[in-house]
């Protein structure tokens, strides 16, 4: 067992803050990383050691493993946390650390490859006897293959890529004349998006609710789960909002798909944090999507039920330190909520809104959590994701978490950019989802509604407050100090007043 | 102090005046009288009470809203962009506005970094073809042409950064 003294972190944004404050929390330095536009980031600002990579792009920076290497080299770092996105899932950048002796934060290189490419995963999912859905194990070879795979499992079916991952190189396919325009589309898009073709084909779930399991493995053969998370508000097959625990999962089910995730990562030797897709029918059938084998964005909503920090447990772990829980140990409680918060406009078909934040009011309070890398007067970039911040609403019931984010969305204020604060107010209000009746598709046909939104933001008294407010402004920039003042010298007056009534 | 804001499309007339106690202000909208109390709390963030509701105001920057340019205001979850218009040059713009179908500009609808041209100056193109694409985090935005005619003005390359209303073209 080896006790890490510093850890580099691959990463930017929220979750590279995130990890250097659980560092922070463990006793072990942090080494940050950044591109040439992050020198202002707050992960460099909070980092205890800082290096530049390279030019903004992040083939030339996050992506550059062998910089990276290098300065954990240089510096001494005894671990790499890689975080979500960039390297995390790179199997090779995993084997070059290992190659030098610095200890990668996350599973083998072995395992992430046999877990990592979809048809590898679906492979290792029969063998672990884990139900998945019908379709190929293997990379179609050819169009005819895809056509008789599709014939046999029947339409409509799911081409998707091997390597794939948010939506790209996705198509679904509901009539047999369509196939052959899907399949060279999701060929082409998945070699632009990944630098390989592969795609494979699976049969359709209608209305699916996408459920993921969180395991943990140590380096001794233990394994848990640590429950569900609902996934399923989702547009253009990215998350936007997230809860635990899902409101259709009973105990029975949660056991056997807690169950069925556990025999699969073992079966691969996976240890450390990862998480196990599924997608769920209406009748509680469930289906073996994908492994991520990183820490998931999503990963507040399982702490906050579990009272676990998976942070703490991953670097535990990477230490070669056996797992502190046992399955019966871990006992969900409450009910998390998180909302993906971008900068995007909702209001223009959610193209991104990088740039300047001008003003910055962050809610608080009883039961809210906020992870976020942004700060008042921090320029946006606009070379990478656009995820802000995760707002995360934690209380005993769905309904009170529910309460608790409406409120927490109403006391954020975020001037200079847009964003989708006021989307999440929407499907927060929205029957469906306070019912719980939500699906993959379940937000496209939100959005498909037109909003009543809109009606009651321009009602009348609001409208008359920000005309008031919008005048009282321009009167202060023209006589600040006359025109106002401040509490201070209010309770200065006051007091002169007293003072001359004695 | 007499300003006409534009609002949500309408011409709203304010006065706004300080009371005699610190912090409080007659104001006059459309000729209703409203007692309201403020506190600027900080530059660009204001505290309201308003006939005893409190609300929470942030003007979204430093900027001088004179000249017609647009500010945004925040109250109560709703954006507001307005402008301080003073009476002369909201008549010539609105003369300006009701007149003649002359050249149109292709203004980008978001910040970002100019990835392709795709009608160079003098190429004749149709309305809604596209002319410019731009890029920002990890997304592309095609921006097209309102009308039919001949590109006379291409403001941009490739590789160009871009800000949030910049004119990259004119058309006509």
């Amino acid at each position: 067992m080896t006790k890490f003294k510093k850890i580099l972190i691959a990463n930017r944004g929220e979750i590279a803050l995130r990890i250097e404050r659980a560092c922070r929390e463990l006793g072990i330095g942090t080494i940050a990383v950044y591109s040439e536009v992050d020198r202002p980031a707050l992960h460099v600002l909070e980092g205890d050691e800082a290096f530049l990579l390279g030019p903004a792009p992040a083939t030339e920076s996050y992506l550059r493993g062998d910089l990276i290497l290098d300065i954990a080299r240089r510096a001494g770092a005894d671990a790499i946390h890689p975080g979500y996105g960039f390297l995390s899932e790179n199997a090779d950048f995993a084997e070059a650390c290992e190659g030098v002796g610095i200890k990668f934060i996350g599973p083998s290189a072995s395992s992430m490859r046999a877990l990592g490419s979809k048809t590898r995963a679906r492979q290792a999912a029969d063998a672990a006897g884990m139900p998945r859905t019908p379709g190929s194990t293997q990379a179609l070879a050819s169009l005819a293959e895809a056509y008789s795979v599709a014939d046999e499992i029947r339409y409509p079916v799911m081409l998707k890529a091997a390597a794939g991952g948010g939506g790209k190189g996705m198509r679904a396919v509901s009539r047999r004349e369509d196939l052959r325009a899907a399949f060279e589309a999701a060929q082409s898009e998945a070699l632009r998006a990944f630098g390989s073709d592969e795609v494979y084909l699976e049969k359709l779930i209608e209305r699916p609710r996408h459920i993921e399991i969180q395991v943990l493995a140590d380096e001794h053969g233990s394994c848990v789960y640590l429950g569900e998370r609902e996934c399923s508000v989702q547009r253009r097959h990215q998350k936007v909002i997230e809860e635990a625990p899902s409101p259709v999962v009973g105990p029975d089910l949660r056991r056997r798909m807690g169950g069925a995730a556990v025999r699969l990562v073992q079966s691969q030797g996976y240890t450390n944090a990862g998480t196990v897709e599924f997608l769920v029918d209406d009748e509680e059938n469930f289906y073996f999507l994908e492994v991520n084998t990183r820490l998931q964005v999503e990963h507040p909503v399982t702490e906050l039920v579990t009272g676990l920090d998976l942070v703490h447990l991953q670097i535990r772990i990477a230490q070669g330190e056996p797992l502190p829980i046992s399955q019966q140990d871990i006992e969900l409680r409450g009910h998390a909520i998180e909302c993906r918060l971008y900068a995007e406009d909702p209001d223009n078909g959610f193209f991104p809104s990088p740039g300047k934040i001008t003003r910055l009011l962050q809610p608080g309070g009883p039961g809210i959590r906020e992870d976020c890398g942004i700060y008042e007067g921090w320029v946006v970039p606009m070379d990478y994701d656009p995820m802000l911040s995760k707002l995360i609403a934690y209380a005993p019931t769905r309904e009170m978490a529910i309460a608790r984010m409406l409120r927490a969305i109403d006391e954020y204020l975020i001037g200079g950019i847009r964003t989708n604060l006021g989307f999440f107010r929407r499907i927060l209000s929205d029957e469906g989802f306070r019912s719980g009746r939500i699906d993959t598709g379940y937000l496209d046909r939100l959005l498909a509604e037109r909003s009543t939104e809109e009606s009651i933001a321009t009602e009348t008294n609001d409208e008359t407050v920000a005309v008031i407010a919008a005048a009282l402004f321009e009167a202060l920039r023209v006589a600040p100090a006359s025109a106002v003042q401040s509490p201070a010298s209010a309770w200065k007056s006051a007091g002169r007043r007293e003072g001359l009534r004695g | 102090m007499k300003l006409e804001i534009e609002i949500q499309g309408q011409l709203r007339t304010i006065e706004v005046d300080p009371a005699a106690d610190p912090g409080r202000y007659s104001v006059s909208l459309d000729g209703n009288a409203i007692e309201v109390e403020a506190r600027l709390l900080r530059p660009g963030v204001l505290s309201l009470v308003v006939a005893g509701r409190a609300y929470r105001a942030v003007r979204e920057d430093d900027a001088p809203a004179g000249n017609g340019s647009e500010v945004v205001v925040l109250v109560a979850g709703g954006r507001y962009p307005y402008r301080v218009e003073d009476s002369r040059s909201l008549k010539s713009r609105r003369a300006h506005a009701s007149g003649h179908d002359g050249p149109k500009t292709i203004k980008a609808s978001m910040p970002g970094r100019v990835v392709r041209v795709l009608a160079e100056r003098g190429v004749e193109v149709e309305a809604h073809q596209g002319v410019v694409v731009i890029e920002a985090m990890k997304m592309q935005n095609e921006l097209k042409s309102p009308k039919a005619g001949t590109v006379i003005e291409m403001r941009v390359a490739p590789g160009d950064t871009v800000s949030a209303g910049d004119v990259l073209a004119v058309i006509e």
